[in-house]
């Protein structure tokens, strides 16, 4: 019994911190832009529209998180090994993580940008220097979190994987979660926050970004003010939901039925979110309406 | 053929070529003869279980609503981001999952396996309608078909203008779900076949006990079963070309070939992850 109460404790920790991580996966991907919209990042200049947006992409974000998690991972369990204290070791590791997504950060913004030379698009030097260093602050937090969930799971619940492959799983998992949430409120709420709310982006705008703030030409950390208020927080949810559900169910209901009983709450939990979504999807289209009448919309 | 000479181009079905499966048909039958030459019928059982186990995830992956890009500004429905990195998410989060469960035999691995994939997906494409509908304000609509097939809900006149559609219809969702249960079933096979061979083969390499192997055996299971995960993710990610909105899209129907394409895949990777001791003993 006080295993399993022990077990939930360590459970509840890990969504909690998942939330944490989360979060700010999604706001550092948003300051970057390292999610979808940077497609539109890239092209705004193409199309005539000079802008201030950092754009670090050149590669998902999963697989990027991936590396980062299983990096930091990879040298706390090293450090660990070495009979440094846990907490120090995932500090240490989480921070050499960093560094190496500042330079991917820093190769990637200058790549990107230069080679957008021919539409008149500068590189600005201000930005890599101011944004560059509030992406690694927000990759440290989720970086940090991430891998004490995957130290948690391994040394207080037993998985059986190294800290490592742990690392490497979550991180993909994390950057699934928060570029699938975070990335269309970046990229329409925020990017197209010219065009009108409670519609897609009709194709014949696209590149046609919002460059302007309430005063000078808007940069990242603006939108990173703007995401982290629903987009970061809705990402943190998914993939504090993600880890909680999955070591609750094991964590409490392996022991019954031989261990089918994790299994069938992972049923109940998944038509439970079935129900959940079919509820939104018809207050959506009850609340909001059809944009137009049915006839003219088959006409 | 049109004008200019060029191929058709058909959204829909893409059958495989001849060539294709006499190429692919070759291959798995040397793999599989490989196999058994390094591994004995041992090899050969579990060369079967990776080449299920790497069909499923390719299988699986046609499931997933992915809309790249342009779903990102609402623009077509689907999950905002690449098809094979959130099948990788999926399928590896169920992978997380079947190898906890590992000790409580196959049946009950596998099954927590699809769970832990499944449930990833259903808190994903349900947090995707959340932001959707209460973020911005878009109902789900799709723009490959008029009507939801299981639902009945009509799409046309919930489309707004200059969009194909956007947000997940509740056929999306189901999609999304089936492809994550099947891709952390695929991992989670692929996992324990070749754990099991590993758990045979390190205590007699190395001249140790089983508990004393058991994090190599465990670890080059699991990085060998991410690895041929990607392999057949990516390969799936090929056939769809860019973006899919799950079982009643029209590319849906593209699947035979992934599925040729991921068993020749899986066998020469498997082959390779089987006999790794074999190999390595050879130079």
């Amino acid at each position: 019994m006080e295993e399993i109460i022990f077990g939930i404790g360590i459970t509840a920790l890990a969504g909690a911190l998942a939330a944490v991580a989360g979060a700010a996966e999604d706001t550092e991907s948003d300051i970057g832009s390292q999610g979808d919209p940077n497609s539109q990042v890239q092209l705004a200049p193409q199309m005539g529209y000079v802008h201030r947006i950092f754009n670090k992409a050149i590669a998902g974000e999963p697989p990027a998180y991936g590396l980062w998690v299983a990096l930091g991972a990879g040298l706390a369990w090293a450090f660990m090994a070495m009979q440094i204290n846990p907490i120090l070791a995932i500090v240490l590791g989480s921070a050499l993580a960093v560094f190496v997504q500042g330079v991917y950060a820093t190769t990637a913004y200058l790549g990107r940008t230069a080679s957008l030379s021919k539409f008149e698009q500068p590189v600005y030097i201000d930005i890599l220097k101011s944004m560059t260093t509030v992406t690694m602050a927000h990759a440290f937090v989720a970086i940090f979190a991430t891998v004490t969930v995957c130290h948690l799971m391994n040394g207080a619940l037993g998985h059986p994987f190294p800290l490592p492959l742990l690392g490497l799983v979550w991180g993909i998992a994390l950057g699934a979660a928060g570029s699938a949430t975070g990335n269309p409120f970046y990229g329409k709420e925020r990017q197209y926050q010219n065009q009108a709310f409670g519609a897609g982006v009709p194709i014949a705008a696209s590149g046609n970004i919002v460059r302007y703030a309430e005063a000078g030409q808007r940069n990242s950390i603006d939108n990173g003010f703007f995401s982290a208020k629903l987009g970061g927080p809705a990402s943190g949810i998914c993939f504090g939901l993600i880890v909680f559900f999955e070591l609750w169910r094991t964590v409490v209901f392996e022991p019954v039925a031989a261990g089918w009983g994790a299994i069938i709450v992972g049923v109940v939990v998944i038509l439970i979110f079935a129900i959940i979504d079919r509820y939104i999807e018809v207050w959506a289209r009850k609340t909001f309406g059809p944009y137009t009448t049915p006839e003219e919309a088959s006409s | 053929m049109t004008a200019l000479g060029a191929p058709k181009q058909a959204g829909g079905f893409q059958p495989p070529t001849a060539m294709g499966i006499v190429l692919s048909v070759v291959l798995i039958i040397v793999a599989l003869a490989l196999s058994f030459l390094l591994v004995q019928t041992a090899g050969l059982v579990a060369l079967i279980g990776i080449i299920i186990g790497g069909v499923l995830i390719g299988f699986g992956v046609h499931f997933v609503p992915v809309g790249g890009a342009p779903a990102a500004m609402g623009q077509s429905p689907g999950i905002a981001t690449g098809v094979a990195m959130l099948a990788a998410g999926a399928g590896l989060a169920g992978l997380f999952a079947g190898a906890w469960a590992a000790p409580l035999g196959l049946a009950i691995a596998a099954a927590s396996g699809a769970i832990g994939g499944g449930l990833l997906m259903a808190i994903t494409c349900t947090m995707v309608n959340v932001i959707y509908v209460f973020g911005m304000g878009i109902p789900a609509a799709s723009g490959k078909v008029a009507k939801d097939p299981i639902t009945g809900d009509t799409f046309p006149e919930y489309k707004s203008q200059g969009t194909e559609g956007h947000g997940l219809p509740f056929i999306s969702w189901v999609g999304g779900v089936i492809g994550g249960a099947l891709g952390g079933l695929g991992g989670t096979l692929i996992y324990l076949e070749l754990l099991g061979i590993y758990q045979a083969q390190l205590p007699v390499i190395l001249g140790a006990t089983v508990e004393q192997i058991a994090p190599v055996a465990v670890s080059l299971a699991g990085i060998f079963a991410i690895g041929m995960f990607l392999v057949n993710a990516v390969l799936a990610a090929y056939n769809i070309t860019g973006t899919i909105e799950g079982p009643h899209d029209p590319k849906f129907k593209r699947f035979p070939r992934a599925i040729i394409a991921a068993a020749a895949a899986s066998a020469v990777a498997g082959v390779i992850a089987l006999g790794l001791f074999q190999l390595l003993g050879v130079f």
